[in-house]
């Protein structure tokens, strides 16, 4: 008894100890404290600088940066080819695999660690990496994060009879570029644009501003549209975001004329098909080539030679013509269907969660087939 | 709470002390299990043995992700995610099966039910942007397409009506959804409503269908199916307009429902949201919003009785109609021909004057 208690009391110190230290700065330089993040959901990932992950939580409608502390450099990581990875999940989950949800997936460009959000039928989230075949949960307690919310709602926002909030927007894609994390949401209310570009390390005079971003259909009607992925990449020496919305797909807009409270236009340089939503796109630079490549929901993966879009170049702020938009960039159908997830590996390799055929959900990385990007 | 405790269970191994492994439950959530001290040490003694957890009847032999901590010389493990309710769990001591438990499924008095489907009234625009699904449990996120259906003159199902996102739009307890039905199609000129053409079509009437098989996070399925006819109208390419409302005032000195008549339906879930009232010292009056009538008129149920005076009714412009008009501007403006805002103001608002 008496070493138990004299336990109990060693554990009761360490606890004032631990309690003493929780949310102390840490030491990354990025304005981190430690402690816990109380992360409600994981809807979309992306990768900073020195390991810190970005986390678009939308539950609670904020994004938090976490500090993975993965920095170690990889060239190259190993190659990936896990089958039914879905059923090797579920199983560490202890659950069957229709109670799990693939959200989002993203590599640390430093260790080539993949990063994936699985979300739990009863709505918990969970953040795994993968790693070769090793699959292993990453803790998100006691851990240096910063976090900045999206929803700045008046403290009177209307509620419903038992007080919560009506109005509710998510977090659809997240990326980091040049010291900015972008965000594009949706609204349960209204069919509009909610891009952000916030700077980090965030700040508490954090502007989060929503800009406001249109894309004009065949220069006829305009409307305020939300978009569904985006990525940045340079274009002629200009630096570009290039969003894909729910409704049209490919529209162009340079970073520099993305200022909080101005009226972008930006230009659509292809429509890729009806009844298909974008889910992913990512920039590849291989073999002296740039390609954008795009998953869909029911297209295969599309390859965009950035020099197509190159030869498009134009005015960037008036509607397209007509025949333009419905014309639009070349691309490439790629052969591989029902991507669900992409991201890219390394230089060379994209990484993909894919349902084949037969029924199962694979993880892949395209080794040995430089041609996909040829 | 009784009911909640764990059943199953099947002593292996040491029968040094009565033990039994219990479920540790936060709210209807099995988080954890007390695995009891005489299943952790070795029966030769007081060596400890490697505990795992696995899922039975999982492929293969994965022990399950989680948090193992002692207490009281008890092992508590807390998975990462909750123990799903009705299956069956095996803890394993050094590889070998000291214990299995089951998870009881919900209680079946616990089903979710499907209390409303927004707009409430029969008749809409061909140009619909929203539906809302009022649920009474939170549901089952990332799963709506599989379990919602739009059936067209109770013949046709029309595939891709609605747009399949992800994440879905919940409200923060998951138990009211945004659907949108596609606006590629309802945007006139873009390749998805040349083609296929817009989701509901004037002088059709469709069949709103939410199946049945939808669970809830708990894992208990909805009484349904549940079904929602809807005739379609001519097209709504018109702003709400405030200026057009009736408000009907209560007498001063009573607690009675301001009741606003807006003319039209408009959108639900904007219109719990968008609307506020200040007296004429420009105080907020504190109160409970709520639909009526088809979202045609709003109630404003005060928490305090109306004192004699002038009021105003301040109305968020971005309320918008059930086509996704709102009060500044169209859901779509032809650049060529419309003006492209009445008004920029945040705010329009009314007058009023409680006698």
């Amino acid at each position: 008894m008496k070493k138990n208690a004299y336990l109990l009391v060693l554990a009761a110190a360490i606890g004032v100890a631990v309690t003493a230290f929780t949310y102390r700065s840490d030491n990354s330089g990025y304005g981190l404290t430690l402690g816990n993040p109380e992360i409600k959901s994981i809807t979309a990932l992306a990768f900073g600088p020195d390991g810190i992950l970005f986390i678009g939580d939308s539950k609670s409608a904020t994004i938090f940066a976490i500090d993975t502390k993965d920095k170690t450099t990889a060239d190259k990581s190993s190659a990936i080819d896990l089958k039914a990875v879905d059923q090797k999940i579920a199983s560490l989950l202890g659950t069957k695999v229709e109670n799990i949800a693939f959200q989002d997936m993203a590599v640390n460009p430093l260790s080539k660690k993949i990063y994936i959000a699985i979300q739990h039928s009863d709505g918990t989230p969970v953040l795994l990496t993968i790693d070769g075949d090793k699959i292993q949960a990453v803790s998100l307690t006691d851990i240096a994060f910063s976090s900045i919310a999206l929803n700045n709602a008046p403290a009177e926002d209307a509620k419903d009879q038992r007080g919560r909030s009506l109005r509710i927007s998510t977090i659809s894609d997240l990326a980091y570029a040049d010291g900015k994390v972008m965000a594009s949401g949706l609204s349960s209310q209204e069919f509009s644009s909610t891009f952000r570009s916030m700077t980090f390390p965030f700040t508490s005079k954090q502007e989060a501003a929503s800009l406001e971003i249109y894309h004009a259909a065949h220069g006829q009607y305009e409307t305020a549209s939300p978009i569904k992925t985006f990525t940045t990449a340079t274009i002629n020496n200009k630096k570009y975001l290039i969003a894909s919305y729910t409704c049209t797909p490919l529209v162009l807009f340079p970073l520099d004329e993305l200022k909080p409270g101005t009226h972008v236009k930006g230009r659509t340089v292809a429509e890729m098909g009806s009844g298909n939503q974008p889910i992913d796109m990512i920039t590849m630079n291989t073999n002296g080539k740039s390609f954008l490549i795009m998953s869909n929901s029911n297209r295969p993966v599309f390859r965009v030679n950035f020099k197509n879009i190159e030869s498009f170049q134009g005015s960037l702020t008036t509607p397209v013509e007509e025949n333009f938009a419905t014309e639009g960039v070349a691309f490439v159908n790629m052969p591989i269907t029902n991507v669900l997830q992409l991201d890219k590996l390394d230089e060379n390799r994209m990484v993909m969660l894919q349902r084949k055929l037969n029924g199962s959900l694979d993880l892949w990385s395209s080794d040995n087939q430089q041609w996909l990007l040829q | 709470m009784c009911n909640l405790i764990f059943f199953v269970f099947h002593f292996y191994a040491c029968s040094e002390k009565s033990s039994e492994i219990q479920i540790r439950w936060t709210g209807d959530r099995a988080t954890g299990l007390l695995i009891p001290e005489g299943v952790v040490k070795n029966p030769s003694g007081n060596s400890e043995q490697h505990i795992t957890v696995h899922l039975i009847a999982s492929p293969g032999s994965v022990s399950m992700l989680g948090n193992f901590r002692k207490q009281n010389g008890d092992i508590i493990f807390e998975p990462l995610v909750p123990f799903t309710r009705g299956l069956s769990y095996e803890v394993r001591a050094d590889g070998n099966p000291v214990g299995e438990i089951e998870i009881p499924a919900a209680d079946a008095a616990d089903a979710p039910q499907l209390v409303n489907i927004y707009p409430t009234q029969d008749t809409v625009p061909e140009n619909l942007l929203k539906i809302y699904l009022q649920f009474s449990n939170p549901m089952r996120e990332g799963v709506s397409a599989n379990h919602v259906i739009l059936l067209r003159n109770d013949a046709d199902t029309i595939k891709g009506a609605f747009l399949d996102l992800q994440p879905e739009l919940w409200n923060e307890d998951r138990t009211l959804l945004t659907l949108w039905l596609d606006p590629g199609r309802i945007k006139r000129d873009l390749i998805p409503n040349k083609t296929l053409g817009t989701p509901l079509q004037q002088g059709s009437h469709y069949t709103f269908i939410v199946d049945g098989s939808w669970q809830d996070t708990q894992g208990s399925t909805l009484p349904g199916p549940y079904h929602k006819l809807f005739f379609v109208l001519h097209r709504d390419s018109l702003s709400p307009d405030p200026r057009q409302w009736n408000v009907y005032t209560p007498a001063a000195g009573t607690s009675e429902e301001l009741d606003i008549n807006l003319g039209s339906a408009l959108d639900y879930s904007l219109l719990n949201t968008t609307l506020r009232i200040e007296n004429e010292r420009h105080e907020f009056i504190a109160g409970q919003w709520g639909t009526g009538d088809e979202e045609k008129n709003i109630l404003f149920l005060p928490e305090k009785s109306w004192e004699r005076g002038k009021y105003t009714l301040l109305i968020q412009t971005r309320l918008e109609d059930l086509a996704g008009n709102n009060i500044n501007r169209l859901f779509e403006v032809d650049v060529r021909t419309e003006t492209k805002s009445k008004t920029t103001a945040d705010v329009v608002t009314i007058s009023f004057e409680i006698n």
